[in-house]
């Protein structure tokens, strides 16, 4: 396969994720498998590059919210025919977040784009969708041994959703294994600060950074428990 | 001077006569403490007329809030078309939505006399019973959740209705014409019932969701048309940021426009003076982080801050916080009187 033939196709990915067309997402990510791309390569440098892309515009108020479902959208087209073909251990996922809108509040769509900027940044994502109950999110988290719950709600009324998870994660002893991220329209640094949550992502964006430091906190105080268990 | 007169001086461009800047909520009033001090609790206040008129005037009976406002709500309308409520019947919680109902034109459920629809007679009564006590003295504000906003939030799922933006335009469009004629009759039963201002609530068109161009295409037509056809003083609220919008947001025609903390005053101000000189802006005084939150001291200074940077009326630009303790509200419009009396600011 020639270089310019593989860029093509790469582009073409890329480009669909960036004007939000699934159709030719899928086609583009077909093509891809038949040229020979690696659908690990097809991923990280065609759809995952389109969503960065689409990330920037949102962040700099070029893209809003229709943008980034039909990005989303394009993505997953993309994802649906490449996903399968990856072999197990290159799969290697970065970490697992258990992510839902909380409990009495059906508004996923900020939830869902953040869904989609996680995958594409190579995290495994265990969604609970919307109206979660507050013991969904803390038994899938146990169940599936995520380090990272990630919560939303767009509403006022529901913001208590949120202390009840922080709350229980606490009495269960659980607050050195999970961390938190909350995020959505009602939310703020102020509410994050208030019911000890993590971190607070103001966009999807940031909520991705903020997954990252996360994991990577827990990582390094898993090391520091190691090391500190070697010297005992 | 009343605050009726203060209130309609500033909404029919008369800003220059009042004494005072008027200190508002166009929206929610709605506090927890309200409801035990008047006894109209949650959810009994959002279906009993008398409750509903008890508890939209708390803030005027206790702290001198320069208006009364119902309901407290964003589902009144998507109700009346349809979409089936949950009110929380042993807790404090905002009336919400549990499911979309809207697939396709056809499901709107179209009421054939407005006035018996959902809760538009309980919003009605209580608007009777507030003019009758307040009438001339009092400015009683409605709000309702324009078409855009209503049908996005409580009727068609939002993912969907969202992309349609782009995928189906004349789908949107379709929605939207189906049921404005709704919008206009609830709001002109509010007018006969004596309402004497109506604040559409467009909380779902800010630039956190959606362009400037979509706003122009899906949310100004109809806002217009509500505008025009209703026929009394209108304030349109958008939360959210819409500093790129506050051009298209007054030409919609509303009497004035009422933004959160979001969009900041003064550049706000630069931008409509440039096509409105003098052209009413209401806010922006943050509901949670500074009326909710205090100090008293950090209150004032926010209020303070509005005023210099060029606001007609002192608001929250969004329903006030649940939590909210009465003292910090009679904070909120002690700092208005003090810094927003002519005399006083010399």
């Amino acid at each position: 396969m020639s270089t310019s033939n593989k860029e093509t196709i790469l582009k073409r990915l890329t480009d669909a994720v960036i004007v939000g067309d699934p159709k030719t997402a899928d086609e583009a990510a077909k093509q891809a498998l038949a040229a020979g791309i690696s659908a690990y390569e097809a991923i990280m440098n065609g759809l995952a590059e389109g969503m960065k892309t689409v990330g920037d515009k949102y962040e700099k108020k070029e893209y809003f919210l229709p943008d980034m479902l039909l990005s989303a959208d394009a993505m997953y087209a993309g994802l649906n025919v490449l996903t399968p073909h990856i072999p197990k251990s290159q799969s290697k996922s970065k970490g697992k977040v258990i992510l839902g809108v909380v409990e009495g509040d059906i508004h996923d769509i900020g939830k869902n784009i953040v869904k989609v900027m996680l995958t594409a940044s190579g995290y495994e994502v265990v969604d609970l969708g919307r109206d979660v109950p507050t013991s969904d999110f803390i038994e899938k988290a146990k169940n599936e041994g995520a380090q990272v719950i990630a919560m939303s709600t767009l509403l006022t009324p529901t913001l208590m959703s949120m202390k009840t998870v922080e709350d229980k994660l606490k009495e269960e002893g659980l607050k050195d294994k999970v961390r938190t991220v909350i995020g959505g329209g009602a939310v703020s640094e102020d509410w994050r600060t208030k019911i000890g949550s993590d971190a607070y992502g103001k966009d999807a964006t940031e909520a991705v950074d903020k997954v990252k430091l996360l994991i990577e906190s827990i990582k390094s105080a898993v090391e520091l428990m190691k090391k500190e268990g070697k010297k005992e | 001077m009343l605050h009726y007169d203060r209130l309609m001086a500033v909404l029919n461009g008369r800003k220059d006569d009042v004494d005072r800047i008027p200190c508002i909520n166009s929206a929610s009033v709605a506090t927890i403490e309200f409801m035990k001090v008047y006894g109209a609790r949650w959810p009994a206040a959002h279906k009993d007329p008398v409750k509903m008129a008890k508890l939209g005037s708390a803030a005027h009976r206790s702290c001198g809030l320069g208006n009364v406002s119902i309901p407290f709500c964003m589902t009144v309308e998507a109700e009346a078309l349809g979409a089936p409520i949950v009110f929380h019947e042993d807790t404090i919680k905002w009336p919400s939505v549990r499911e979309f109902k809207v697939k396709d034109k056809s499901d709107f459920r179209i009421p054939k006399d407005i006035s018996k629809a959902g809760r538009v007679p309980v919003v009605v009564e209580a608007i009777r019973l507030l003019k009758k006590e307040f009438e001339s003295k009092v400015p009683v504000n409605v709000y309702m959740v324009p078409p855009f906003t209503s049908i996005s939030s409580y009727l068609v799922d939002s993912i969907t209705f969202l992309k349609w933006l782009r995928t189906m335009p004349e789908r949107v469009h379709e929605f939207c014409k189906e049921t404005v004629n709704v919008y206009v009759e609830i709001a002109n039963l509010y007018r006969d019932a004596g309402a004497d201002v109506i604040t559409l609530h467009e909380m779902g068109a800010s630039t956190d969701n959606i362009s400037p161009t979509h706003f122009d295409q899906f949310v100004k037509p109809y806002l217009k048309e509500i505008i025009q056809r209703a026929k009394l003083p209108t304030i349109l609220n958008i939360c959210g940021s819409a500093l790129p919008i506050v051009d298209r947001m007054v030409e919609c025609g509303a009497s004035a426009i009422a933004v959160d903390e979001r969009t900041p005053i003064n550049k706000a101000r630069e931008t409509v003076d440039k096509i409105k000189p003098g052209y009413p802006i209401i806010g922006n005084v943050p509901a949670y982080g500074v009326i909710h939150a205090g100090p008293v001291e950090k209150i004032g200074e926010f209020v303070r801050k509005d005023i210099e940077e060029g606001v007609d009326a002192v608001a929250p630009g969004c329903d006030f916080w649940l939590e909210t303790p009465t003292e910090h509200i009679k904070a909120f419009v002690d700092a208005a009187i003090a810094f927003g009396t002519p005399s006083k600011k010399v």
